[in-house]
């Protein structure tokens, strides 16, 4: 586990105020079932605006399964996602426009990066614009370059995404992700394919868009970043919620038994 | 030797231009064959029933039967059926429907080649399936399949001399006629032999230098 220097990650208090309570995410009753095993067992969840999340729990315990189920790359057996305006009943097929609303919404960063190998850093980030958003090649670089200078990454842009660090595509995807202008931004476990260093410049990178007021639910195993950059953390075991609450109290002080053997197995490691 | 030599000089304009038909030819089949191959690919895999039935059929039967059968099935066959085809016609029938069945399944391992993972970060950016296809998948799929089709490519330049068999003066058959008249099988199916060699062996050293700087940019 990568120890963050709790000085990099202090934090002036984000502004919240206005939409603070403004619920943009709501999560009713996920419930997914592989045959008799039962992966998400009923969950509910609601996020607020500009609020950042983190999720910890041991592996296997559902976390990506729950992620997929928001963006519905991995559609959930029953339950209902509410972004916005938008609910979804996630037992019958989404339409092809409640499909594409939901994914603008939400932006998604993945363990792998899952960068186009064939495209330069710049195309990376520009043709989902494109395609997905319609904008012209022009308005999309210009957009591109922007965050990746957002994310330190300017100078790459022409480079191939091979050419680059994992923690560098990493950033770049977050990127790609932001550059489709979404309400949400889930990550799963960004940094656990990344050697330390190359994780912090990830972390940190995410830390500035927490600040920035962007609403994140963050799978990790970053012990630090759940603690001193999320609002809230979500301890997950066997598909429920186990413990739930501000990031130092959950942390410090965990009410249930699982959840303190949880944090004692993962702060002994 | 000096015989040898005149013969083969005396020979070579026929040859060349049977050369000339034959890559006419193989370069036709493949112009249909390769899209045709990608279009099969993506109907194998494509969940619609009827278009998955359908493409599982012409490559089954394009890989199944002999390319001679098929060869013969279009040029003596189908005038029965009422289409009379030219033998060049027939021979492009054929070997493009080879070339499709045979290239599908190279395009095909191409396509599923493509990381599980780009295609889902493609979804989740709300791209559609037929844009995800043509910048995603299908660039990359095909860039790893090209040294196989570039491969498969000179072995349809070699099957394209089944086509003597129908009368398409290309290069195997204006040798055949040569021999026939001269009875010197021996030295003109060598000239043949020689000419296939100096197309096929610069492609297969142009595969392989393919092979590398394809690999460039990816991991
Ligand atoms: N496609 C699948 N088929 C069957 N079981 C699955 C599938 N995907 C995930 N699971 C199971 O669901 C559970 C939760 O997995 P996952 O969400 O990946 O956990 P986490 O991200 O918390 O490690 C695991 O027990 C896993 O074996
Ligand atoms: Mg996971």
């Amino acid at each position: 586990m990568m120890n963050l220097n709790p000085d990099t990650l202090k934090l002036p208090q984000r502004e919240l105020a206005g939409q603070a309570d403004k619920p943009i995410l709501r999560l009713e009753a996920i419930r997914k079932v592989y045959g008799k095993h039962v992966v998400l067992d009923d969950l509910n969840l609601t996020l607020r605006s500009g609020e950042v999340v983190a999720i910890i729990g041991p592996s296997g315990s559902g976390k990506s399964t729950l992620l997929r189920c928001i963006n519905m790359l991995g559609p959930a057996t029953s339950g209902r996602v509410v972004v916005g305006d938008l609910a979804i009943d996630e037992s019958i097929p989404p339409t092809a426009q409640q499909l594409t609303s939901l994914r603008r919404s939400v932006g998604m960063v993945f363990q792998s990066f899952n960068l186009f190998p064939h495209m330069s850093v710049l195309r990376n980030v520009s043709l989902p614009q494109e395609r997905v958003l319609g904008r012209s090649r022009k308005d999309a670089d210009k957009r591109s370059r922007e965050l990746l200078a957002r994310v330190g990454l300017a100078e790459k842009a022409d480079q191939y995404p091979a050419r680059c660090s994992g923690g560098q595509q990493q950033r770049i995807a977050i990127a790609r992700a932001l550059a489709l202008d979404p309400q949400i931004m889930l990550f799963d476990e960004p940094t656990s394919a990344l050697d330390p260093e190359l994780g912090l410049e990830v972390l940190l990178v995410m830390q500035e868009l927490a600040r920035s007021g962007m609403t994140m639910l963050v799978v990790t195993h970053e012990m630090n970043f759940a603690e001193t950059v999320s609002d809230r953390v979500i301890i997950m075991a066997d598909g429920k919620i186990i413990e739930e609450g501000p990031s130092k109290e959950v942390m410090r002080d965990p009410q249930t038994d699982r959840a303190k053997r949880f944090l004692k197995a993962v702060k002994d490691r | 030797m000096n015989d040898l030599l005149s013969f083969w000089l005396d020979s070579l304009p026929a040859l060349l231009d049977g050369l000339t038909v034959s890559l006419e030819v193989t370069g036709v089949a493949l112009a249909i064959g390769f899209p045709l191959g990608l279009l099969l690919a993506l109907g194998v895999q494509s969940k619609a029933r009827s278009l998955n039935l359908i493409s599982l059929c012409v490559v089954e039967i394009g890989r199944g039967a002999p390319a001679l059968v098929v060869l013969q099935f279009a040029y003596f066959g189908l005038p029965q059926a009422g289409l009379t085809l030219s033998s060049f016609a027939a021979a492009v029938f054929a070997l493009a429907w080879n070339t499709g069945a045979y290239t599908s399944e190279i395009i095909r391992a191409g396509l599923e080649s493509v990381p599980i993972g780009e295609i889902e970060a493609s979804s989740a950016m709300g791209m559609m399936r037929v844009d995800t296809l043509r910048f995603v998948i299908i660039p990359q799929g095909l860039r790893v399949a090209a040294p196989a089709l570039l491969g498969f490519a000179t072995q349809m330049l070699q099957a394209s001399s089944l086509c003597f068999a129908i009368a398409l003066p290309e290069l195997t058959s204006n040798a055949y006629v040569i021999g026939t008249n001269t009875f010197r099988y021996m030295e003109i199916l060598s000239l043949a032999g020689i000419l296939y060699a100096a197309i096929c062996v610069p492609a297969t050293i142009a595969v392989g230098v393919l092979e590398q700087r394809l690999g460039k940019h990816t991991r």
